[in-house]
């Protein structure tokens, strides 16, 4: 059955290319570049963000305030507040795409789950990170949120009181709550880059930005949202007042409308549900490349007496699985004889695609199970087939 | 020019080998056990893990056995599975084929195609036209391949 879901979605997703390809070349296709495009919306995040800040009192008195005035006085700071929203729900919705693009098209399984595994905090982290912006606002909405977030921690059994003491504060809502939802704003948004770090680090050259047109399209389409239709707060927070009315957004704020309707135990075991379903995605329901009818070769093998230390693996490996090491003795070959480096393939970290092979002038590298030889007796053989063509 | 073309077809099927990677287009229906298309049997297809697995130079290795001329399929550009085997297997293609044409090999009888699972027909039609394209140019000269004839060419050219 997901198994079935799943072939069903990749036939769609890899049908939406085709179509997308018609309309744009391909190096330019924006579904190529969903993970690009999400670090481009954050790279934006970041400095409207550190615009915000520097104008941002986080106190019961002067955060609405403050945030007004950046909005009505500061040159541009409307613009960039808006700039700041619109980028936060793009962020989460080019994140989402990245994330269903790789779940449909199984670049998540085997040797590729650390980038998935770091991607659902990344996520987790990130729309963490949009919750407490909605609070800094502080208006009737943000503080209804800060309630409903409160009591969101304190239905866990044991530790709750605990975590809503330290997160919110220890009397409640009071001075010591704004700094704290600052620090948890900005705190969990710099972690997102710590993250990306374990997102990125068996990769080499990832694709981290899209192509400059969309660079320049994405910043061009927010900036128009936020001249367009301009973010403003709602009626200041009074601490004990029940809010006229609450705004929803869709890509942040779904669990805390849901806290609404349910009990907030409820939504807790929820959201820590969907988080831990994400994690264990790429075990569950597994099979082996091999019933899933995947060529398997073999780890990329090092035939160390031709290898003549020049690297070229090394650069071209996508995965980071070629290291180069000091030679500790010379090669065999007239080549490698002098040679001062020599390549070591990590077995943890190949996917045995082969690229080393094709990058590599000296046969220095094969794939055991489909070696040098196979393939020239191949081509000799498809040429002989070519040559005797039925009639 | 198509009945011109059409008796040329009669005449010569072109013999071309192509390297398809295992993650780009389907090619299992549409091919027999020895790799031929069904529709063009002139064609033999090699699978390879991925079109960045290729060395150039049994690209030249086919070329050199007698084929016609010799494709790369890889998965659409910005789509590869491992994220860089077409771009790279690209430029692999790019440089033999500039390294081919000093030794007056034609660049049509080497090229790079990009085709996802399920983009057979285009896949084919690409086949087609390049099987077009070879038909105006001719067979692969005996002494082309091989870079020993091209050494003395030019005394006779100046």
């Amino acid at each position: 059955m997901y198994r079935r879901a799943l072939t069903a979605l990749q036939r769609f997703t890899l049908r939406l290319d085709v179509g997308m390809n018609r309309v744009y070349p391909t190096d330019w296709n924006p579904l190529y570049y969903t993970g690009g495009l999400t670090n481009l919306f954050l790279f934006i995040l970041v400095l409207s963000g550190i615009f915000i800040f520097f104008y941002y009192v986080p106190s019961l008195v002067g955060a609405h305030a403050s945030i007004v005035y950046l909005t009505e006085q500061v040159p541009y700071g409307g613009l960039i507040r808006g700039i700041h929203r619109y980028s936060a729900d793009a962020f989460i919705v080019a994140a989402l795409l990245h994330l269903f693009r790789n779940w449909f098209t199984d670049r998540y399984l085997f040797s590729r789950d650390s980038p998935w595994i770091s991607g659902m905090f990344l996520l987790l982290f990130g729309g963490f990170a949009g919750v407490t912006g909605y609070i800094m606002v502080w208006d009737e909405r943000g503080l209804a949120l800060l309630g409903i977030f409160d009591g969101l921690l304190r239905s866990i059994p044991a530790a709750g009181t605990k975590l809503a003491e330290w997160l919110v504060g220890a009397a409640g809502v009071g001075e010591g709550t704004l700094p704290r939802i600052l620090l948890l704003h900005v705190g969990p948004a710099s972690l997102l880059y710590v993250l990306l770090w374990w997102h990125y680090v068996r990769l080499r050259h990832p694709k981290i930005w899209p192509p400059a047109t969309w660079v320049l399209v994405s910043l061009g389409l927010v900036t128009l949202l936020a001249a367009l239709l301009p973010v403003t707060s709602g009626i200041p927070a009074t601490p004990g007042a029940r809010p006229s009315t609450m705004p929803l957004d869709v890509f942040f704020l779904l669990p805390f409308w849901l806290a609404g309707v349910v009990p907030p135990f409820l939504v807790v075991l929820l959201v820590a549900g969907l988080f831990v379903a994400g994690l264990v995605i790429p075990y569950i329901n597994r099979e082996s490349p091999a019933e899933m009818g995947v060529r398997q070769p073999g780890v990329a093998q090092v035939i160390d007496g031709n290898c003549t230390g020049c690297e070229l693996c090394y650069y071209d490996c996508p995965y980071n699985a070629i290291i180069m090491v000091p030679s500790p003795y010379p090669g065999l070959t007239r080549a490698a004889a002098s040679r001062k480096l020599l390549a070591v393939v990590l077995d943890s970290r190949c996917i045995q695609c082969g690229i080393c092979i094709g990058a590599c002038p000296f046969e220095a590298l094969e794939l055991p199970g489909m070696l040098e030889s196979d393939v020239t007796r191949r081509v000799e053989e498809a040429v002989r087939a070519a040559e005797t063509v039925p009639a | 020019m198509s009945s011109a073309s059409g008796a040329s077809a009669q005449a010569w099927s072109p013999k071309v080998v192509g390297f398809v990677c295992d993650w780009a287009v389907a090619t299992g229906d549409l091919t027999d056990e020895r790799g031929r298309l069904t529709s063009h049997p002139s064609v033999v297809l090699i699978r390879v893990p991925c079109s960045g697995f290729i060395r150039p130079a049994w690209l030249e290795d086919a070329l050199k056995a007698g084929a016609d001329a010799v494709f790369v399929v890889g998965c659409p550009y910005g789509d590869c599975l491992n994220r860089e085997g077409n771009y790279l297997m690209r430029e692999r293609v790019d440089q033999l084929q500039r390294r081919l044409q000093r030794r007056k090999v034609e660049p049509e009888r080497l090229s790079m195609l990009a085709h996802g699972l399920h983009d057979r027909e285009a896949f084919l039609g690409e086949i087609a036209a390049l099987l077009e394209r070879l038909r105006q140019i001719g067979p692969a000269s005996k002494g082309a391949a091989p870079a020993r004839r091209a050494a003395a060419a030019p005394a006779e050219g100046s």
